[in-house]
């Protein structure tokens, strides 16, 4: 009788195959290679506006905050995801898979690992650019690595998040399209709804929103996910309320995914 | 090996499974045999650990498939009916996967690869891309996934199910082929499929188990055999001489011309010996100087016996 295989071989073994499964579809291409266009243009016309000097500070700010990041965070998450539960519950591999001597977590974590994995990989052009231009003759200044290091920690934060998210939608349909598009009202209701909501209750901005002590408030403050990044991962700041905030949310959204899985032994 | 309990399967108020108990020995190959949305796949469903029972209890090998379900699934070669293969793998990657999944890990596991390959015949595929192989080689494949780490246990659901004659033939003789090393649940609404390959049958319609046995325990739960005849005497003396070798049987006589067609059903249970029955009756007849045409002892076929067990009606006992 063959044993039980031990547990890292296992999320080993699912994660890699998850991670070639992404690699191999073209949509992961296409994706990619969009947002490195786009990321292309945004960080040449960023040299060319701080090429009368600035302030590095600001520069590692705008490099972080711009326009393709945003759609990189918001966008990806759900492309990357959508596939991943929906398409095995639709083809019924879902059933081999469980069938398999693997827990129902282990096989949520290990596609959420290899999705986070490949999301970071985004970002591995943008860090080549930073050394790029930090030598001699380039933007002729030294960039804050600790900003910057802030900055792409929030990111990946973000993203984690936002991971979670797309695998759960994923887990709740056999529709692939529908996975996506959920996932994706649910990252732009998480970075639109709080803001306004902020600025329906108080009527306050989001600075004041910090030294208010009302309950509903401080909790409405954080899911600021906006803020959170704008005023401070991208400035360098990192706060462990913050940290927490998103490891929490991230292992709620991942607990949802298995619950979501298990729930066909309770129809 | 398989030792199920009163097993209950309600989806919603749907009650897919009611009550069903059942044994499977060691080596023996058991067809699990039932119309379509009998509850034969729920039934699986529940043995390979991929839905739990509403009530009643599943034992593999010992071990119960809820408390211990990753021991269950580690010793369980499973071929759904539907083989969904990823379609961006090739072949043999995808055996490599499920090998790995199963525990196997280095020099054991392209061994194992290679030698399921080999076993279910599908070594010439094992560049093609799973999305690329004809239903006949997916089922190959599927089967090749099951025998990944010798499992003691091989549950087939529907293997011949949507294949042309020849693919049925040879998933038929490879499963056959399997017979020596492992215990085997076969299940399908092919009947000539579970004839040919299954030691012992259980029936199951409604959820129910209407029927569990060898094909002639089966045969001989409906009905019987059958002893058909023709003579060339009156009929009252047919029925006079059958009265002393089957007492209390009434047959159907039909005299034509001077002959007799007889039909006398055996009845279940009665321990008479069909063969000696009719040398008896044939030397009989011979030493009244009455010849036989024709005698011959008919037994229901699979399907009279499926047929008639999946009616509607109840059927006694």
């Amino acid at each position: 009788m063959s044993s039980v295989p031990k547990i890292h071989h296992r999320l080993g073994i699912l994660f890699k195959r998850e991670l070639f499964g992404l690699l191999v579809s073209p949509i992961t291409y296409l994706v990619f290679t969009l947002f490195f266009f786009f990321r292309a243009f945004e960080v040449q016309t960023l040299i060319e506006s701080f090429a009368g000097g600035g302030s590095p500070s600001r520069f590692a700010y705008y490099f972080l905050a711009s326009p393709s990041t945003q759609f990189a965070v918001v966008v990806i998450p759900p492309i990357l995801t959508m596939r991943l539960l929906a398409e095995e519950k639709r083809s019924g591999s879902l059933e081999l898979l469980m069938t398999a001597p693997v827990r129902d977590w282990e096989v949520v974590v290990a596609k959420w690992g290899a999705t986070w994995l490949l999301f970071a990989l985004l970002w591995v052009p943008s860090f080549l650019q930073i050394l790029v231009l930090m030598r001699p003759g380039y933007l002729g200044a030294s960039l804050p690595m600790g900003q910057l290091f802030a900055g792409y920690l929030g990111l990946f934060l973000v993203g984690s998040l936002l991971l979670a998210v797309g695998l759960f939608t994923s887990s709740l349909t056999e529709n692939v399209l529908l996975a996506s598009l959920t996932s994706l009202l649910a990252g732009l209701g998480l970075l639109v709804v709080p803001p306004m909501l902020a600025e329906k209750l108080g009527g306050s901005s989001f600075s004041q929103l910090s030294v208010d002590s009302s309950i509903g408030q401080t909790l409405l403050a954080q899911f600021q996910v906006v803020r959170h990044l704008g005023s401070w991962f991208f400035r360098g700041l990192i706060d462990t309320g913050q940290l927490v905030f998103y490891a929490s949310t991230t292992a709620l959204f991942l607990f949802l995914t298995v619950r979501s899985l298990e729930s066909r032994k309770w129809r | 090996m398989i030792e199920v309990r009163g097993l209950t399967k309600d989806y919603g108020s749907f009650r897919a499974v009611d009550d069903l108990s059942f044994q499977v020995k060691d080596g023996e190959v058991v067809g699990f045999l039932g119309p379509n949305g009998a509850g034969k796949t729920t039934t699986i469903r529940v043995l390979t650990g991929f839905h739990p029972a509403s009530s009643g209890t599943v034992r593999i090998n010992g071990y119960d498939v809820v408390q211990d379900s990753l021991l269950v699934r580690s010793t369980l070669g499973y071929l759904p009916e539907q083989i969904p293969l990823y379609g961006d793998l090739r072949v043999q990657e995808y055996l490599s996967y499920r090998a790995g999944l199963k525990g196997l890990g280095g020099k054991e596991r392209r061994r194992e690869v290679e030698a399921v390959m080999e076993a279910a015949g599908v070594t010439e595929m094992r560049r093609r891309l799973c999305s690329q192989v004809s239903r006949g080689y997916r089922q190959r494949v599927g089967l090749a996934d099951a025998l990944l780490g010798s499992p003691k246990l091989l549950v087939l659901d529907e293997p011949t199910s949507g294949l042309d004659p020849n693919q049925r033939r040879k998933v038929r003789d490879l499963v056959r082929s399997l017979k020596e090393q492992h215990t085997i649940l076969f299940s399908s609404h092919i009947l000539s499929d579970v004839e040919d390959v299954c030691d012992r049958i259980l029936l199951i319609h409604r959820g129910k188990l209407r029927a569990a046995g060898t094909l002639d325990e089966l045969n001989l739960e409906l009905g019987g055999e059958e002893l058909r005849f023709r003579v060339e005497a009156q009929s009252q003396e047919v029925a006079a001489l059958m009265q002393e070798l089957l007492p209390g049987v009434e047959g159907s006589l039909d005299e034509e011309k001077g002959w007799t067609r007889a039909s006398y059903r055996i009845p279940p249970h009665a321990s008479v010996d069909s063969e000696a029955l009719s040398l008896t009756l044939g030397k009989a007849f011979f030493q009244k100087g009455r010849p036989l045409s024709e005698l011959w002892i008919h037994r229901p076929s699979l399907e009279e016996t499926f047929f008639a067990l999946t009616q509607d009606r109840e059927v006694a006992p």
